[in-house]
């Protein structure tokens, strides 16, 4: 999958899998942080974002350090994703 | 109004099955966290349990007569130890059908920890199964009420994992107030495949053992178990063994997020506060903290945090959860009972399982049995996901 | 203790609507659905994560948070989340306990309301939430009336909230506790078959220990489980008498007929031996049947003591007395009984100026 088409199917499921309502896909940049004050988000989403990993990308995020690292932008995300990605 | 004091308890653990075996485990320092054998999930064998020692066969087998149809495992370890809370304080058949009896319990899980019963109820059964009225939040208080012939007030408190703090604190406001003459309170909680994979959700479990209060802390083991004291006001129990009187008590919220504590301790420090001023104590005359102690990062930082806003010198504190895990709703009760032999027995028991300072304070806790001690006032404190703070002063009378 | 300000959700036009001045909303089935407000007063970055009760909830009791201030907040909620409980059950079953969501865990939890209430709110006071089926709104009455006897709390938040979930709908039906067939909610009383029509919303009051113009008094409330028919009467009878009543003052007797023929003969034959001749309102052909029932019942009961029109449809026997007290009897499943009197407040006297 290309970089761009997988960063724009993701910040849709980032907003599926958090429900956040005041958000659509053209709201999310790349690099936007997602646990600064844009998106209010908490430690709660953080798991939540692990779990969309798991389930949409077959990616098991274990170490919370390694998290913290990846959990960062949709870029951040994208580029695990694309590096570890065993299962669509 | 006099003191309202503590005549009978029950409790049923990881480390025991009535008080007495409670008791002598936290004397030797016998922790009861290791694999589980009865509960039903695929962590059984990954993570470590404070599971009771007994199968629902063998509880109901001990429980005799009182046990009534579609039984869920948290009602069995209600009955068991609300049994022995009720013959300990001696209460007659009438004294427990008596209006002006009382009964405060508490769980989270409740009868949801018959996971696949609950789940076939509600897909796929023609017929209900055996437990299709146990599922829901205040099951077991009624069983336990309709078991006993409990004819007066009775309720379910579900603050989490500070749930049965809040259940003896109402009971021991009701007394006061005139509301009932004696109260029966208390909580429980069973090892469930549901809560399992609740706070696996949140990533809060440790995969070694539980170590409350150590830099290396990794988060909790769940337990389950369940407790009941009964009180009774000290003028109705003059011929009576009291093991303690309930003398203060603080319940506040700390409004900060729905699943952990706020960096001031704002909730924790409402509730030591407020227990304090019920009772008329100073912080220095606590003897030591039975601390919520989960083993978490969030929880222990913010409790010793909490601890030194309130005290000039933090009295000793342990961690029975790293006997018993954290047994949720049935925790403050627990905790309350071993509060209580503590002051009967004047003894302070150990924390297990500790090993390094945690780098952001100059304490630690209390890693020896002391015998001997002389335990006037004990500080229990209890937290809940929601922001629910509670404590508890029990004291000797 | 007085209320002095009451909002409701509910499956009638109580939050928003004129509920009062129009026909009441008649539902066919075995559910009755709350109307929903569009919670204008919850951030959608805490919206985004509830549960309908925790909405209903919140959109009930934050409009009254944001005007009075509080000393604490005491919720009842025996099936809280429940829908977002069965949602982080299927889930345990479907990736057999892997990796899971743990928002449905978190506001599947009864305390949830009460926990995001006073976050919401920054409310740091106390904070309960009692869970104990048909009876946990009296058990709130019992925790606020404490603080005020105490003297630690001047005014609380105290309400309750239920949600239907489906799959808890399913459960009580296979249990029998819920019809099997549809109904028309305005026919309820004449079905004759087992079971109740399910309900849900939230049911919020400001309580405060002094009567400061008030809309309602609670006046008192008492509770028994499993009681003989007798027991009933015994408690009824004890409950008057310690407020110096007797059943000729009570202008109105509020049951909970919820059309279960098998249950439902206990308000039968408590009206015929306590109140043979009072007026007899029902309120669950409204409100349908939850584990918190009576909140619904003394928000209905206050709205009617300050001078709200009784909906025709709830006059079970009628009566040309004005409301001024009413005896609010309720049971759930025929297991847990709860009594609510609720009585119209002396005008208050005013506080002489400074």
């Amino acid at each position: 999958m290309e970089a761009a088409e997988l960063k724009a199917k993701l910040k849709g499921q980032i907003i599926e899998y958090l429900n956040l309502l005041d958000f659509t896909v053209e709201d999310i940049a790349d690099d936007d942080q997602l646990f600064g004050p844009k998106f209010g988000l908490d430690s709660i989403d953080a798991l939540e974002l692990s779990v969309l990993l798991e389930r949409e990308y077959g990616i098991k995020l274990t170490d919370p350090a390694e998290g913290r690292k990846v959990l960062v932008t949709v870029d951040t995300m994208a580029e695990y994703i694309l590096a570890n990605q065993t299962a669509a | 109004m006099g003191r309202i004091v503590v005549t009978g308890i029950g409790v049923i653990s990881a480390i025991g099955n009535n008080a007495s075996e409670n008791h002598s485990s936290l004397q030797k320092g016998n922790t009861g966290i290791g694999k589980a054998q009865f509960l039903n999930s695929k962590y059984a064998n990954e993570l470590l349990f404070g599971e009771v020692k007994l199968s629902n066969k063998e509880m109901l087998a001990s429980l005799g007569n009182s046990v009534v149809s579609g039984m869920s495992r948290t009602e069995l370890l209600a009955f068991t130890a609300f049994k022995e809370a009720v013959n300990d304080a001696g209460l007659s058949d009438t004294e427990l059908s008596d209006f002006d009896t009382a009964l405060l319990s508490a769980t989270t899980v409740g009868g949801m920890v018959e996971t696949e019963a609950i789940h076939a109820d509600a897909n796929t059964n023609t017929t209900p199964s055996p437990f299709v009225n146990s599922y829901r939040s205040g099951a077991h208080t009624l069983q336990l009420a309709k078991a006993f012939g409990l004819r007066g007030y009775t309720d379910t408190m579900n603050t989490a994992c500070s749930s049965s703090a809040n259940s003896i604190m109402l009971g021991a406001r009701m007394i006061k107030a005139g509301k009932c003459k004696r109260a029966i309170v208390g909580g429980v909680d069973s090892l469930a495949k549901y809560t399992v994979n609740g706070f696996n959700s949140l990533q809060i479990f440790s995969d070694e053992i539980t170590r409350p209060f150590d830099a290396n802390r990794k988060g909790l083991n769940l337990g389950e178990g369940a407790a009941y004291l009964v009180l009774e006001r000290e003028e109705d129990a003059v011929k009576k063994t009291i093991y303690g009187e309930i003398r203060g008590y603080g319940n506040s919220n700390d409004a900060y997020h729905p699943s952990s504590m706020s960096p001031e301790a704002v909730g924790v420090r409402g509730a030591m506060n407020g227990a304090l001023q019920t009772a008329g104590l100073k912080p220095s005359d606590i003897i030591y903290v039975n601390a919520h102690g989960t083993g978490t990062e969030n929880n222990d930082y913010t409790e010793v945090h909490g601890m030194q806003q309130i005290f000039d010198t933090v009295p000793p504190y342990i961690s029975t959860k790293s006997f018993t895990g954290h047994t949720l709703a049935a925790s403050g009760a627990i905790e309350a009972v071993y509060s209580l032999l503590s002051i009967k027995h004047q003894e302070i028991y150990p924390s297990l399982n500790w090993q390094t300072p945690m780098p952001e304070f100059n304490s630690k806790p209390q890693t020896e049995f002391v015998a001997n001690a002389k335990v006037e006032h004990v500080l229990s404190n209890s937290f809940g996901f929601g922001g629910n703070c509670s404590s508890l002063i029990l004291s000797k009378v | 203790m007085f209320i002095k300000d009451l909002t409701c959700i509910s499956p009638q036009r109580t939050f928003e609507g004129d509920f009062f001045q129009s026909e009441p909303v008649i539902y066919t089935g075995s559910q009755l659905i709350a109307i929903e407000p569009a919670y204008e007063s919850i951030p959608n970055s805490q919206l985004r994560r509830m549960g309908k009760s925790n909405r209903m909830a919140t959109g009930a009791a934050m409009p009254l948070l944001q005007k009075y201030k509080t000393d604490g907040i005491i919720i009842g909620t025996t099936d809280g989340g429940m829908e977002d409980c069965h949602r982080f059950l299927n889930q345990i079953i479907q990736y057999q306990e892997g990796t899971l969501t743990p928002t449905n865990f978190v506001q599947g939890s009864p305390s949830s309301p009460a926990g995001g209430l006073a976050l919401m709110s920054a409310n740091s006071g106390y904070n309960n939430t009692h869970s104990n089926k048909g009876l946990s709104f009296e058990n709130c009455l019992m925790d606020a009336d404490l603080l005020f006897i105490e003297a630690r709390a001047k005014s609380l938040l105290v309400g309750c909230v239920e949600e239907i979930s489906q799959a808890q709908h399913r459960i009580e039906t296979l249990a029998g506790y819920i019809k099997k067939e549809d109904v028309s909610s305005d026919k309820l009383y004449s079905s004759k078959t087992p079971g109740a029509v399910n309900g849900e919303g939230a049911a919020m009051f400001v309580v405060e220990a002094k009567n400061d113009n008030a809309l309602a008094e609670i006046v008192d409330f008492d509770m028994i489980s499993y009681p003989s028919r007798e027991d009933l009467l015994t408690k009824a009878d004890a409950l008057l008498k310690r407020n110096g009543l007797t059943t000729d003052d009570v202008d109105a007797l509020m049951l909970g007929f919820s059309g279960d023929v098998n249950t439902d003969n206990w308000y039968h034959g408590f009206a015929k031996d306590l109140f043979p001749q009072t007026g007899i309102l029902s309120f669950k052909n409204l409100f349908g049947e939850t584990p918190s029932a009576s909140a619904f019942a003394t928000w209905f009961a206050a709205q009617l003591v300050s001078g709200k029109p009784v909906p025709e449809m709830t006059f079970q026997r009628w009566s040309s007395r004005e409301l001024k007290t009413i005896l609010i009897y309720n049971h759930y499943q025929g297991n847990q009984h709860g009594f609510v009197l609720v009585r119209k407040p002396a005008p208050s006297i005013p506080q002489r100026g400074k």
